[in-house]
This record gives structure tokens, C-alpha cells and sequence, in this order.
């Protein structure tokens, strides 16, 4: 076999490879012309607006990811559909580097918002954004816009729906044991571990509730064996973040332990034991941040989704019957935290 | 506090976790071990597993039929050890590229049938946990090692016919000696490719079993990525047992029960960050690395593809 | 065999050869490194496949065509570079490939039986348990010996067989070969020593430059005839050793001790001393010790107790850059490895010692005009036979390369020499011209000194080169020195007892 073939079917191999993870970038909306080529963008007097997204993993991972994807096609929606908004999307981008390249592809190509979803992409995002000063750009979760001008910033207080979630737990625990199962302690994971922690504990002072980390934002198996840990301490609630929990939710429906989720709805893989998700809704902030844009703000702001502006919300599982005095504790919490008469993490 | 995990309950849940976590490790572990012993580092079983994982996921979304998808991931898997091995022995390319190469077309190619074929994360219903009659009956170890799902069993089964079948067999024989000096073994009339292409693709076979064993055993479920590095693992495993069959098994066991270890300090609250306890895996297995399995020398012909002179 | 042709690109290996062995003897395949009989051995043995001619096995036409082809037909092998798994035991390595008689499992233990058989028959003892690894290199020849015979073999090709044994080895393997050629076996043995052709061959064949030169019976030929047929010339085999007065000492070695790669002790407190104007020879089996000692004197290998000293200085843990400062020289016994870069050309290779330094190099910068003058100077002085200095070293013949190393090495006028096995794998013509260099070296004068030329210190395998050259002789064994004992006293007996780690008293 010579030299050639050689080269050959490496090239033909790393073609398979690339093409595989390509589809990755394609528009969301089949209408929308593909994002490679720009002049092919229609230029009339009401030019649409064009966002880009960058996202560590799927946009269908029932967690972080999908919920910017979630809230761009509703935003696209408001914005009156693919002709007056176009949306691409870079999934999977758990390589910061890869994004980095994405990042920068998106602004030379023009597009008016570039979003890198993921507190991992602030160190490219810093190096980038100042060569584009007529590109926005946004960022999460984080408050921190480097004091750059045109470098949104945005954030979750996803301790308020933990908070939430632990009171929940708090009420329906009957072996006064709640589990939490985490992927690695920082950021929106621990904000939501740490509100959910301290809502069990003000539900509840006889409940116990453990916490464990599995290092790691893509293990499944290790999640679920995590959640084993928990069921072998006795705990018939559990919790969890981040997208490997779907393993873990896969040994509560065994067990018949209660879930409560966050970020995205995830009742569809155990409709029998999802009590209530925490939602992650970014469009209102999205929505914001494009208004903003065409006033000529490019950035300097940042922004969060609470319960109060509507950007975090409880949505209960229609086919789980929660008995109605916890519901009612529930929606308590809920506009105490927005009146302010509940602190989640004093 | 630190007695807090020597209860029976804690003990049991580490053994359990462990022996659990332990399967996927073995059977990539074991595939690759043939495939280094006979001289072949497939850096690809990541990739592997994450298309048998697929494989066999959809094949029992599709068919419910728990063998079909085992069947799957077996074709896929060999599949995907046959294209290695083309590569790696045939093409003679450099073994570590090109196992990065298939890694990377596995996990895109992976992502790209989920996105297209089933769009999010399902669930389906796999093997379910087999009790062995008398034997899971014995008290409090019955449940632990006799209450498990087929692949467990089938992955504990392989050790020592692995073990056999390298040692005590014409076929071993051939293997370890292709992978120590392939030109002694060709001048014996043994072909070298022909023994690397068996077990290159068996390797294949066994990375894709390890896919399906948390796909539609473990977990009944698919992820992209799912595999989140088990694949390297296991073959950092195949240089920690000293490429023995044996040695896979000691060390995906201490990997798995440190592992599970870690989770349960976690939980009992031991004044251990959680940054730390997640490293504990790796820090005692390179430790172990270190100490125990020094003096053991990698087959001489690792990575070498061999080409007759003239 | 007749009028075997096999060409590689720009080679004609074998031109017509014809070839023939007659049952029960021992016929010698004799001639000079590249001459073809290697060649000419792989294409009997289905290694390589002939452009012309044909094979005749008992009269009948054979296709070889492969080694499963001839181990068939009868025909074994036995490789310079044993073909043996070295973590594999006797009996599986010598199991590896026939089929079991229990199918797919193997049948180790009735392997085992037959080789002990064999073992008696021929003068064979080994023990099948034991792993390849743990045998000494006449073991490792038994059980390649054991592998053929096992498989049926009439006809044995020896490739080169006694360059690893000891002359007390060599003795035995003759005595099995005899035994075999008694059993009704016949033997290829290839070889260019002339000595050992003499003494155990019924027959020998010629090969000069892929041809043959011609066939002589045993009682026909003398050694000056064979010498003559294989070089093309008249040879001497007297070398002029001028008497030297051997001067200060240079080189000395005080109870050194060091590790090898695998953490054993290669050298076990050796003491030695070389003086200006002699060479010592330091003789031995391969794998004693040697090739630690020659790291550990150029600084390449930590010293793990003991002291070197270079004329007086301890030097013990100096860096390479401060010896070759201090006038050390060093011929690397991987000479393609350790004293080339095979992608530099002959000119970059010739300055590599002293590229950084002028004239080669001006702050920094390389000066080719002047890399170009040396170079060309030292191609005429040290004879190198090469198409330009731009050529690349790996294009260069092994005798080329190694005058390249000797340019390199010896135009510094050093003060110490360690060569370690410096004539290796040259022809006969290239050898003496390392030898004839090397005592040039041992009798010239030193520009400052006029008095003695340079210590020596001759690492080599091969006896005969150790005797004609050396002024003294150390023989090494298990990393000590056995004895050194003055040349005119040293035989080859007395020293292979030597080698072998027997010493007087026993």
C-alpha cells in the first residue's frame, strides 16, 4: 500500500469525522439560508436579525443546552419567525478551543448577537469580542462583562428554584433523606445545589440531605451510580443538575424515588416520578438584549432570570398528584422568594 | 467520622457500585488487551462504545428486542475494530492518530444518528437485574453478586475465559507472539495481519459490548458523549493490569470501588472537598501504577506495525 | 538452486547463482558482507521470491514461497538475529504456529516431552520451561536448532551462527552440527570467518558480488585461497604493529560500578588503565558489560560508585561537551544510531562535534564555505567513498559511515580513543582500513608532545581483531574484568576461558 492511499484514507476518515460533527452547525430553522454564506442573506430594508449560539452540549440534552435553544426558537417565534430573525446553532462544543474558532467564525460572518453559552467560553470570548467592536456578544452564566462595551453578560439564580425544590423534598420525604446529585462544584450547578441544600434544611429540620459531585459534566454511568449512593443511604427524594443526570433519573424511576429537575423539563423520561422541573426561560432576557442592540447598545449590561421576571418558573408534572397542601407550600415560596421575605442564601 | 463508611450498608453500596461500574471497563479492557498484546494500540474505543452504545440503544427502541441490540453492537463495533485494523495494519498508519481518528468519527457519528434518528434523550427498557436461584439468596452478599443483569454476569464470565484463551490456547500463543516479535512468529508461518486483524476486530466486538452494557443494561439510556472517557480509561486500565486479563479486572475494580468510595464520602459528609474526592480514582490507580506493577514491560512490538523485509 | 536471480532496486544480490547440497554435509556458504548469501538463503527459505531461476529439492522443481512453503519442504532456518519471543518459554516458542494436538488448545506439555527427546539425539539440552530470556545466547541457538528440528527439517540454514558464541561455544555447536550431519541431516553454513569454514565444512562455496566465485572440497583448500576468492585480492593477515613505548597514563577506571537500562549491575568495580601509545583490547561476549563501560567513560551513563579519571583529572560525572574538551574521542558501537544523524549529510556529520564553534560557526551562524573546505579535506584524508558531501549519511555504506565517524573523530589529534566495536558488520577491505587508522593513531605523535601517540581503548567481540591489534588484553565477564593479560601471552583458548568466566585456577 503506498503513500497515497495512506494519506487517502486518512483524509476520507477525518472528512467522516468532520462531516459527523458539521450538522452541528446548520440552521435551526430549514428556511433559514445556510450560514456559510451570508450574501445569500436576502438585503432588503428590513434585514433580519441574526443570532449565533454556541453550547457545550446538545440542544436536546433536557438541561443547559437546550434551554438557550429552547428560548431563541421562542424568541424567533415573537420576533414574527425565520424572516425577521435567523438562528444557528454550534452544539456540543465541549472543547472551549473548537468554540473559540466558532465564536470567531459567527462575528466575522457578521452576525448581529453571538451568544457563548457556557461560563467555560469567557476566556476566548475576552480575547474575541474586542476585534469585533460592531458585533454583540453574550455570555452566561456569570455577571461579568469584563467591562468590555459590547459584551452582554447573563445569569440563572437557579438557587431560587432549588430553594424551591428543596422545600418540595422537605414535604414529600417520608425516610427524611433527599439526595443531590452535581457534576462538578461551581457555577449554576453549585448556586442551584446550595438553594436546594438550604431549602430541604428550612422545610424540614429532621431531613438530612447529601450532596455528591461526580466530576464530570458527561458520565452518566457515574451519575447513576451516584444516585445508588443516595438510594443506599435511604433518601426517597432526589435532585440533580446538569445534563449526565439523566442517568441518575433513570435509577430513581427504578427505585420509585421522587425527582425533582431543573433547566429543562425532564418529566418525559419518568412521567411517574418527576414531581416538578425548574425552567430555565431566557428568551425574556434574549429579548431585552436585541432591543438593546437596536438602540446601538452593544453590551456593558448584564442581566438575570429570576423567579420574579419570569425567567426561572416552576412547571409541575400534570401526571403527578401533588398532594395539594405542598403545592400550596410551594407557590408560598415562590412569592416569598419574590417578595423578598425569603433570602435563599443569606 | 471516617468509621461512618465501615457500616455494612456502606461497604455493600461500594461493592455493589463497584462491581457495577467495573463492566464496561472490562469488556473494552479485555478487547483491547488482545489487541495490544498482539501489538495493535487502539486509541478508538471510546469512539467504539459510543456507537455500539448507540447501536444497540436504538436496535432495542426500535425492535424491543433486547438480543437484536446486543447484536448491534456487536456488528457495529466489529465494524468499526475491522476498519482499525485496516488502517493500523494493512495501511500500516500510526496507531495513535489513527485511534484518535476513529474516536473522533465515533463520537460525531454517534451524535449525529441520535440527532437525526431519535432527537432527545429516551429511555428504553434493557436487561433487567437477574436473580441467580439459591445463590442470590445467600445473606447480604447473595444480593450483591448474584442480583445483576446479564452483561454483568457475561463481563465477569470473560475474565477467565479471556484469561484462558490467551494463555492456554494455539490462538494466545499466536498473539503473544505476534506482539512480542512478529518477524519470529512470520518466520514460523504465522501471519502477523491475519492475527492482528482478529483481534483488532475483536476488540472492536468487545468496546461495542461495553457500549451496549450501558446503553440497554446499566442505564437504558442514550446521551451523546455518554461514555464521558470510559473508553481511555479502559485502556489506561489494559497498561495498569500489565496486559494481563487479570490485571484488567484488579484494576477496573479498584477504579469502580474507589470511585464509588469517593461518592459515598461525599455523601456521609466527610470533611473531604468534592474536588478532591473525584480525584481519588485516578490518584490511587496511578498510585497503584507506581508501586505495584512497575517491573511489567509493554509487548516489545506495541505500536510497531510489521512489515516483512525485501 | 540454479541460476538463482534476485535484484533490489539498484542491486543485483545474487547473478546467477547456482547452488547445490548434497545430503549429510555441511556445505559453507563463504563470503564477504553483501556478497549475497543471505540472499540467497531467504530465497531458498521463501523470505524473498526469485526474479530467474529455479529450486531443485531431491531433483524435483519446488515453488517456495513463503517460510510455511519451506518448513514443508524440510528446510530450516536459523537466523543471524534470532527469530525467538523472548517472553515466551522454549516450548511455545517452539509450539508457535504447528498445530496442537488438542486442537485449539495447546499441548505444552508433550511439546515439552519431544524437545527433551530431541535434546538427547542431538547434544541439545534445554529445558522447555524456561523462558527464552533467561537463556544465554547458546541456549537461544539450541532452542532455534530445537524449533527446525522440531518441524522436520533435512536441510539447515545457518546464517552467520557462531558470531554470538564464545570459541568454547563454538566447539559445542560444531560437535551438534557433526552429530546432526551423522543423523542423515545436511547443513547450509553461511559464514566469513575462514577458520571456522576450515574446520567444520565438507564443502565451500564462494560468493563475490552476488556471484559465485567458485566450489572447493574439504582437503582442497587452504585459508589464503578462500581469502582470495572472497576479496578479490591477496590479503595479509599480519598486521605491522610498530613498537611502541607506551607513555603516561591516560585513561584510568577505579572500581566503577554502574546500572544497566534494566537496573542490574553491568559493571561490577571494574579497574583498568590505559596508556598513551598502546591499545588495550577489551575482549568479551556480547551484553558483559561493554557497552556500559564505553557510556560510563564518555559520560553518557551515571557512575554509580567508583572514579574515572582522564589524565589524572577526575572526570567521573562530567558532561560529553567537557570530555571531548579534555581530547576524548568515541566511536559508538551503534555507529548508525549513536554516531550519525542519518538525515544530515556527509558534511553536517563530519562537523557536528564542533559546528557551534569556529571556523564552522561565526555568532552563531553556520559558515558552509568553511563546513565545505573541512569537509572535502577529510573526505580525501580518511578515503570516503561518497557521490558529494551532500549526500545523506543513511545513503552511505556501512565502511563510508564509519570513515565518516573516524574523520570526525581522529582529525581532533585526540588523546584518548574508546572504540567500541569499531569493525562490526564492515567488509574485510573496510576493516583493515579501521585498523590500519587505529594504529596510526596508537604510533603518532602528538603535535605538543612529539612522544606518544593516543591510548586506545578497543572494545570488540571479535577475537582475532582484539589479538592483532592490542598491545594488552582485558577480558570481561559479567561486568569484571577477568584478567588483562599482555598480547604476546594471549591465545584464544586462554582468553575464550575467559570470556566464558572460567579463570586460571579453575
Amino acid at each position: 500500500m503506498n503513500k497515497l492511499s495512506k494519506l487517502a484514507v486518512m483524509i476520507l476518515l477525518l472528512a467522516l469525522a468532520v462531516s459527523a460533527c458539521a450538522p452541528a452547525a446548520t440552521p435551526a430553522s430549514p428556511t433559514a439560508p445556510p450560514a456559510a454564506e451570508p450574501t445569500d442573506v436576502p438585503v432588503e430594508a428590513a434585514e433580519p436579525f441574526r443570532v449565533a449560539v454556541v453550547t457545550p452540549s446538545a440542544n436536546n440534552d433536557l438541561a443547559f443546552s437546550q434551554s438557550i435553544h429552547d428560548a431563541i426558537v421562542l424568541v424567533q417565534a415573537a420576533m414574527g419567525g425565520p424572516e425577521n430573525m435567523q438562528y444557528v446553532i454550534s452544539e456540543s462544543m465541549f472543547v472551549v478551543d473548537d468554540a473559540g474558532a466558532a465564536i470567531r467564525d459567527y462575528a466575522s460572518q457578521g452576525y448581529d448577537l453571538v451568544i457563548a453559552h457556557g461560563s467555560q467560553y469567557g476566556g476566548v470570548l475576552q480575547e474575541i469580542a474586542p476585534d469585533f467592536p460592531d458585533i454583540s456578544f453574550a455570555w452566561g452564566t456569570t455577571v461579568d462583562t469584563f467591562g468590555i462595551p459590547n459584551v452582554f453578560a447573563y445569569e440563572a439564580r437557579s438557587e431560587e428554584g432549588g430553594y424551591v425544590n428543596g422545600i418540595i423534598a422537605a414535604a414529600l420525604t417520608e425516610s427524611n433523606v433527599v439526595g443531590v446529585v452535581g457534576p462538578i462544584e461551581t457555577g449554576d450547578a453549585k448556586l442551584y445545589v446550595d438553594g436546594f441544600v438550604a431549602g430541604v434544611n428550612a422545610g424540614n429540620a429532621d431531613a438530612q440531605v447529601n450532596a455528591n459531585w461526580i466530576g464530570s459534566f458527561g458520565d452518566v454511568a457515574l451519575a447513576s451510580e451516584a444516585a445508588q449512593t443516595h438510594v443506599g443511604a435511604g433518601a426517597d427524594v432526589m435532585a440533580g443538575t446538569a445534563q449526565m443526570v439523566v442517568g441518575a433519573i433513570g435509577v430513581a424511576k427504578d427505585n420509585g424515588i421522587l425527582w425533582l429537575g431543573t433547566q429543562a423539563s425532564q418529566t418525559a423520561l419518568a412521567p411517574e416520578i418527576v414531581v416538578v422541573n425548574q425552567i430555565y426561560d431566557w428568551s425574556g432576557i434574549i429579548l431585552e438584549i436585541i432591543d438593546l442592540i437596536g438602540q446601538g447598545t452593544l453590551g456593558g449590561q448584564s442581566f438575570e432570570i429570576t423567579l420574579e421576571n419570569g425567567g426561572l418558573y416552576m412547571e409541575y408534572n400534570p401526571d403527578f398528584d401533588l398532594p395539594a397542601d405542598v403545592r400550596a407550600l410551594a407557590d408560598e415560596t415562590v412569592q416569598g422568594i419574590i417578595d423578598g421575605s425569603i433570602n435563599v442564601l443569606p | 467520622m471516617i468509621e461512618s463508611l465501615f457500616t455494612a450498608q456502606v461497604l455493600l453500596g461500594i461493592l455493589t457500585s463497584g462491581i457495577r461500574l467495573a463492566t464496561p471497563y472490562l469488556y473494552a479492557g479485555i478487547g483491547e488487551t488482545f489487541g495490544q498484546r498482539s501489538g495493535v494500540l487502539n486509541l478508538g474505543v471510546e469512539g467504539q462504545m459510543l456507537l455500539g452504545a448507540f447501536a444497540a440503544f436504538y436496535a432495542v427502541r426500535q425492535t424491543g428486542n433486547l438480543w437484536l441490540g446486543l447484536l448491534a453492537a456487536i456488528l457495529v463495533g466489529g465494524l468499526m475494530g475491522l476498519a482499525m485494523a485496516f488502517v493500523s495494519v494493512t495501511l500500516r498508519a500510526k496507531q495513535g492518530i489513527s485511534g484518535i481518528g476513529f474516536f473522533l468519527f465515533g463520537l460525531g457519528m454517534s451524535d449525529l444518528l441520535f440527532q437525526t434518528l431519535l432527537g432527545t434523550v429516551q429511555t428504553v427498557s434493557g436487561f433487567r437485574p437477574l436473580a441467580i436461584p439459591l445463590l442470590s439468596r445467600i445473606p447480604v452478599l447473595g444480593p450483591v453478586f448474584f442480583n445483576q443483569s446479564f452483561l454483568v454476569y457475561a463481563a465477569y464470565l470473560l475474565v477467565p475465559i479471556a484469561n484462558y484463551v490467551m494463555n492456554h490456547t494455539t490462538l494466545g500463543l499466536k498473539i503473544r507472539a505476534v506482539g512480542e516479535n512478529p518477524e519470529a512468529a512470520d518466520s514460523l508461518g504465522v501471519s502477523v495481519s491475519r492475527v492482528r486483524y482478529f483481534t483488532v476486530t475483536l476488540g472492536g466486538v468487545f468496546s461495542g459490548l461495553a457500549g451496549a452494557s450501558l446503553s440497554i443494561a446499566l442505564l437504558n439510556v442514550f446521551q451523546q458523549g455518554m461514555t464521558s472517557g470510559l473508553g481511555f480509561i479502559a485502556v489506561a486500565l489494559v497498561y495498569f493490569g500489565g496486559w494481563r486479563v487479570w490485571g484488567v479486572l484488579a484494576g477496573s475494580l479498584l477504579f469502580s470501588m474507589v470511585n464509588a468510595l469517593q461518592l459515598w464520602v461525599q455523601v456521609l459528609g466527610l470533611p473531604i472537598p468534592s474536588e478532591f474526592a473525584v480525584m481519588m480514582p485516578y490518584v490511587l490507580t496511578i498510585v497503584a501504577l507506581v508501586v505495584a506493577v512497575q517491573r511489567v514491560r509493554p509487548p516489545t512490538a506495541l505500536t510497531k506495525p510489521f512489515v516483512r523485509e525485501g | 538452486m540454479c541460476g538463482i536471480i534476485k535484484r533490489f532496486p539498484g542491486v543485483l544480490a545474487n547473478d546467477c547463482v547456482d547452488f547445490a547440497v548434497h545430503q549429510g554435509e555441511v556445505h559453507a556458504l563463504l563470503g564477504e558482507n553483501g556478497a549475497g548469501k543471505s540472499t540467497l538463503m531467504k530465497v531458498l527459505y521463501g523470505l524473498y521470491r526469485p526474479d530467474d531461476g529455479e529450486i531443485l529439492l531431491n531433483g524435483e522443481p519446488v515453488q517456495i514461497t513463503s517460510p510455511t512453503d519451506a518448513i514443508r519442504f524440510g528446510i530450516g532456518m536459523i537466523h543471524q538475529h534470532f527469530m525467538l519471543v523472548p517472553s515466551l518459554t522454549v516450548a511455545e516458542n517452539v509450539a508457535l504456529g504447528l498445530p496442537s494436538s488438542r486442537g485449539v488448545i495447546t499441548d505444552l506439555d508433550r511439546v515439552s516431552k519431544r524437545i527433551t527427546e530431541l535434546g538427547k539425539t542431538y547434544g541439545l539440552q534445554v529445558d522447555p520451561r524456561a523462558r527464552v530470556w533467561q537463556l544465554s545466547v547458546g541456549q537461544q541457538q539450541r532452542v532455534e536448532i530445537i524449533k527446525a528440528l522440531y518441524r522436520g527439517a533435512e536441510l539447515l540454514i545457518l546464517d552467520e551462527p557462531t558470531a554470538v558464541l564464545t570459541p568454547q561455544e563454538v566447539a559445542e555447536f560444531f560437535q551438534i552440527l557433526r552429530q546432526m550431519v551423522k543423523e542423515g541431516h545436511s547443513v547450509i553454513f553461511i559464514s566469513h570467518k575462514l577458520q571456522e569454514v576450515l574446520d567444520i565444512s565438507d564443502r565451500v562455496t564462494v560468493l563475490r558480488d552476488g556471484a559465485v566465485v567458485g566450489s572447493r572440497l574439504k582437503g582442497t583448500m587452504t585459508k589464503a585461497e578462500l581469502a582470495r576468492m572472497m576479496v578479490g585480492r591477496d590479503v595479509g593477515f599480519q598486521r605491522n604493529r610498530a613498537p611502541v613505548t607506551p607513555g603516561e597514563v591516560r585513561l584510568s577506571l577505579h572500581d566503577v560500578w554502574a546500572r544497566s537500562d534494566r537496573g542490574t549491575d553491568a559493571l561490577q568495580g571494574v579497574s583498568l588503565e590505559v596508556r598513551a601509545g598502546e591499545i588495550l583490547g577489551l575482549a568479551g561476549v556480547s551484553g558483559n558489560g561493554q557497552r556500559e563501560l564505553a557510556q560510563v567513560i564518555n559520560g553518557l551513563r551515571p557512575v554509580a560508585r567508583g572514579h574515572v579519571q582522564l589524565e589524572g583529572k577526575d572526570t567521573t560525572g562530567v558532561s560529553p561537551v567537557e570530555l571531548i574538551a579534555q581530547g576524548l574521542a568515541y566511536i559508538p558501537e551503534e555507529r548508525m544510531r549513536d554516531g550519525m544523524i542519518r538525515d544530515f549529510s556527509v558534511a553536517e556529520n563530519l562537523i557536528l562535534r564542533e559546528h557551534a564553534t569556529a571556523p564552522f560557526a561565526r555568532r552563531g551562524f553556520l559558515d558552509f564555505k568553511a563546513i565545505a573546505r573541512v569537509a572535502a579535506g577529510h573526505i580525501v584524508d580518511f578515503n570516503v567513498k561518497t557521490p558529494s558531501q551532500e549526500t545523506l549519511a543513511k545513503n552511505l555504506s556501512g565502511g563510508n559511515i564509519q570513515k565518516v565517524i573516524l574523520a570526525r573523530e581522529l582529525s581532533r589529534e585526540p588523546r584518548v580513543i574508546v572504540a567500541a566495536q569499531p569493525t562490526r558488520g564492515l567488509d574485510i577491505g573496510a576493516t583493515i582500513y579501521v585498523h590500519e587508522r587505529l594504529l596510526d593513531e596508537r604510533s603518532r605523535s602528538l603535535r605538543e608532545e612529539k612522544r606518544h601517540g593516543a591510548a586506545i581503548l578497543l572494545i570488540s567481540e571479535d577475537l582475532d581483531e582484539i589479538l592483532a591489534l592490542s598491545d594488552r588484553i582485558a577480558v570481561i565477564y559479567e561486568g569484571r574484568i577477568m584478567d588483562i593479560v599482555p598480547s604476546e601471552e594471549a591465545t584464544p583458548e586462554r582468553l575464550g576461558l575467559l570470556m566464558a568466566g572460567v579463570t586460571k585456577e579453575v
